[in-house]
């Protein structure tokens, strides 16, 4: 819970009425967002994402509780806009697992690795036959 | 846009009265509240102002005091005026909302009736419920009759909102004595009044929605007194914004507040401090207390919170004797008043001897001739260059008489 | 009203509730919360009640919101929006706020704040019909201080208060039915809804917001830490939730017009979603059978409720 050294200030410096604001004045995240603040270290094992073989239904997206599915806007063949996940926050990852859960894919796009496991290495062991992952 | 309310230059209004046309004439955006005696009518005569066109601000009907303050908090927080009014238990209610209120630093304006808390349930006036929100976080200005719940009601609006100040204000009178109780009041125009008051000044509404803002966050150990200790300061620099108000408030009606009222206390050797509507009563004691030979003052805190440690100490510099009258029974200790003042003096060096008297509880008569016997204990005190009275007495109580620390004891 | 569209679609919401927050790893109140904040895409004021979400989305100097926020304490949330709903008004009419820019009001509170606490706030904004939408994140359980007990809490559920003991089987009261009762304070729209069915939530969020006056929507949060499950089985109790019928997803439009909107293929025994939970372990064991065969008996008497409603148009 504590708060970052850097971020604590004297009682004369804050806003008054413990009031915090969510976007600085270039409309960016202000240091008063939790987008700034790292909860990586609750992770023992995290979620790795396999591009090659997801089909972006986006269950992940709306399934993982910390917003961590970073999606690209693009447009379909029909002319829809729709979102593919290019990758995943793994400052606000607490790897729960439960994107990989809901991951249809019959080899699932996603996987938990240990925590010092390297993407590329777990991509390039990435199960090939069909069973079922946890 | 409201209807002009066409008032004369004199006006007989009761304290109700007089603190509901402050609230209409300052053009709330939001009023949020509850009925409960005896600050009902300043609840109902706002509904009838609405249903007669007089305000176009919201006019919540909220189903209890607790969520009165809630509303008023969330209204305040989305960005404009607003105000309530409550009395004792639904003060009480409120309690836990009060200090969210001061804590996000809001300007809620609430006009307070004072009366007694239950049990036993008592309607009529007393303190306890303005010593209940005594550490709330919010001013507390002190009105002793119908002219002056008017006159603060609406300064309360300049203070709260003030930039440097942004803290939420109550106006205090008492249940019925002031309440209900006509006397001639001068009041401003519409127009002059809300001239006065001026705009509603925005700060981090939460209706700006390019700038969205978090209110209510969750300090612990880190933040919290750091949070605490700027709110104090807001509260202990708020006298220079009050006087400031009050100095405008006499420009425009010649009428003169200070954050220490005193009547003749210019060579007084002895003095009464009290808050409300005993002030008034004490003034005549005071003067006849001048007639038997005994150089009686009369001094009363305009504002409890923050309470004017320095200018009570200055207005008390050369008396013998203080009696400090508490409308509030203590439970287990002295009146808070008179602790605030033995405070005041001590911290200034002053060695005036210095009683308790605790009065008036749940609307019992204090009258002159009971303030002239305080004046009398004070006299034997000051004659006798000590204390010689029991340090805490009982105006009017049935029975035997109950003091404590008799001297000697 | 926004229409939601598939996934790939509402998946281009940008989000409104951020990462960053403290709640525990796998916890549905933030896939409820966004959910119901991608479904819309006016301005939103947003108080929340004491509890999980509110302690664990600001602590302080973080705040997870993109939106504009307000927590003042635990039984005053619904008070507190209506406060902010009623400036917005005042201002609107009184030419200090945008006409043609509408904002929306939103209000989330746990079982704990919803169902007990603040069950009176709620009531009275709810009849005063302030314009805001209600959603109660329902965890059966008081769990931002360690589980205890709430009249949410369903029977046989073991909590800190309800304890299973030598001589108790857990909590000993049927869950309270709030969906109903705000459905009779004659709010337009109520509705109950899981975080798995990601649609059907997010349709129901939608209305709510485009409904005029006030809006009630229960949710069903599973909560990984007090019910006991594994933290990547949040999903899978929440469907097990519906496919039992032990929690039913329907509508009442105008406190008439109720709809089913979720009716599983195939209706699973509750024993299933009772077995996958740490919280009804003490059911599955000897002398306890009846407690199962009676949740199965009330869940079905209730299924059957809600059809026949449906069926009679009420
Ligand atoms: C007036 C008051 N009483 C009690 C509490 C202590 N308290 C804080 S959160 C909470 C439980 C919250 O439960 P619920 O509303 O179900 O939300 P959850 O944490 O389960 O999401 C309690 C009992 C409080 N903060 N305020
Ligand atoms: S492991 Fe959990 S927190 Fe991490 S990305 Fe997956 S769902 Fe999100
Ligand atoms: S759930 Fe799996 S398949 Fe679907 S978008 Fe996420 S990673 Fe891709
Ligand atoms: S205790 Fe339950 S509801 Fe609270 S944060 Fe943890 S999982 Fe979520
Ligand atoms: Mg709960």
């Amino acid at each position: 819970m504590a708060t970052p050294t850097e971020r604590l200030e004297n009682w004369d410096e804050f806003e008054i009425g413990a009031v915090l604001k969510s976007f600085d004045e270039n409309g960016n995240y202000s240091r008063d967002h939790s987008k700034t603040y790292k909860v990586a270290d609750w992770r023992v094992e995290k979620p790795v994402f396999n591009r090659d073989i997801c089909i972006d239904c986006d269950m992940c997206w709306v399934a993982c509780p910390d917003s961590c599915f970073i999606v690209e806007e693009v447009v379909n063949k029909r002319g829809k806009k729709q979102a593919n996940i290019v990758g995943i926050d793994y400052d606000h990852c607490k790897g729960c697992a439960v994107c990989v859960e809901v991951c249809p894919t019959p080899i699932k796009s996603l996987l938990m690795f240990p925590e010092f496991e390297d993407n590329n290495n777990a991509l390039a062991n990435w199960p090939k036959k069909e069973k079922k992952d946890k | 846009m409201a209807e002009k309310y066409e008032l004369k230059t004199k006006e007989v209004w009761d304290g109700n009265t007089a603190a509901s046309h402050a609230l209409r004439q300052a053009q709330v955006d939001v009023v949020a509240a509850y009925p409960i005696t005896p600050s009902t009518p300043i609840v109902q005569n706002y509904s009838s102002y609405l249903a007669d066109g007089y305000v176009d601000g919201e006019f919540v009907m909220v189903e209890s005091e607790h969520s009165a303050m809630s509303a008023c908090v969330g209204a305040s927080a989305a960005g404009g005026r607003v105000a309530t009014a409550t009395s004792s238990q639904g003060y009480a209610l409120m309690v836990e909302v009060l200090y969210q209120a001061s804590g996000m630093r809001l300007p809620i304006v609430m006009t307070v009736v004072n009366r007694a808390l239950a049990s036993p349930l008592n309607i009529h006036g007393d303190h306890g419920d303005l010593y209940l929100g005594r550490d709330a976080g919010w001013i507390h200005l002190i009105a002793n009759n119908p002219q002056e719940a008017y006159d603060m009601t609406l300064c309360a609006f300049k203070i709260a909102e003030d930039e440097d100040v942004r803290l939420p204000v109550t106006t205090n009178q008492d249940g019925f004595l002031v309440s209900h109780t006509a006397q001639i009041v001068e009041p401003l125009d519409d127009e002059t009044a809300y001239k006065f008051v001026g705009d509603y000044k925005q700060k981090n509404p939460m209706l700006d929605f390019d700038h969205p803002v978090t209110y209510g966050a969750q300090t612990e150990e880190e933040w919290h007194f750091e949070h605490k200790a700027r709110q104090h300061k807001a509260l202990m620099d708020s006298p220079k914004v009050i006087e400031k108000v009050f100095a405008e408030f006499k420009e425009l009606t010649g009428r003169e507040y200070k954050l220490v009222e005193s009547h003749n206390m210019e060579d007084a050797e002895v003095a009464i401090v009290a808050m409300g509507s005993n002030y008034e009563t004490a003034k005549i004691a005071a003067d006849e207390a001048r007639k038997a030979g005994i150089k009686a003052g009369v001094v009363c805190p305009r504002s409890f919170r923050p309470f004017p440690i320095k200018e009570m100490a200055e207005t008390l510099k050369n008396v013998k004797a203080i009696a400090a009258l508490d409308r509030n029974c203590p439970m287990g200790t002295i009146g808070a008043l008179h602790n605030e003042v033995a405070g005041a003096i001590n911290a200034f060096g002053q060695n005036a001897i210095i009683t308790g008297y605790i009065y008036g509880l749940g609307g019992r008569d204090t009258t002159v001739a009971h303030n002239l016997e305080v004046f009398k204990d004070l006299a034997m005190n000051a004659e006798a260059g000590k204390r010689v009275t029991p340090l805490q007495k009982f105006i009017n109580l049935r029975g035997p008489e109950l003091s404590f620390f008799k001297v000697g004891e | 009203m926004k229409n939601i569209g598939n996934l790939k679609e509402f998946a281009t919401t940008p989000d409104r509730f951020q990462g960053g927050h403290r709640l525990c790893p796998g916890c549905a109140h933030s896939i409820i919360v966004r959910e119901v904040v991608n479904a819309t895409e006016d301005d939103i004021v947003v108080s929340t009640a004491t509890g999980c979400l509110e302690v664990c989305s600001s602590i302080y100097p973080y705040t997870s919101w993109d939106v504009s926020w307000l927590h003042i304490g635990f039984e005053n949330a619904a008070a507190g929006i209506s406060g902010a709903e009623a400036m917005y008004k005042a201002l609107k009419r009184k030419g200090k706020l945008p006409v043609d820019k509408p904002a929306k009001f939103l209000a989330f509170g746990g079982d704990g704040g919803t169902y007990d606490i603040g069950f009176q706030s709620l009531s009275g904004a709810a009849e005063r019909g302030h314009d805001f939408m209600y959603v109660c994140l329902d965890n059966e359980g008081y769990m931002n201080t360690g589980g205890q007990r709430s009249s949410a809490t369903p029977v046989g559920a073991h909590t800190t208060t309800s304890p299973r003991g030598r001589i108790s089987y857990g909590e000993k009261n049927w869950k309270k039915d709030l969906t109903m009762i705000m459905s009779h304070h004659g709010c337009p729209y109520v509705a109950t809804a899981v975080p798995s069915k990601w649609k059907d939530l997010a349709t129901k969020a939608a209305k709510g917001f485009d409904t005029e006056g006030p809006v009630f929507l229960n949710t069903l949060s599973p909560c990984t830490t007090e019910w006991k499950f594994d933290p990547a089985d949040t999903i899978m109790i929440s469907d097990l939730a519906v496919d039992s019928c032990v929690f039913p997803l329907y509508e009442i439009e105008n406190g008439t017009k109720l709809t089913i909107t979720y009716r599983p293929k195939n209706k699973i025994p509750v024993r299933d979603y009772l077995g996958a939970q740490g919280r009804f372990s003490h059911l599955f064991k000897k002398g306890n059978e009846h407690l199962i065969d009676a949740w199965q008996k009330h869940t079905d008497e209730y299924w059957e409720y809600l059809q026949r409603r449906e069926e009679a148009g009420v």
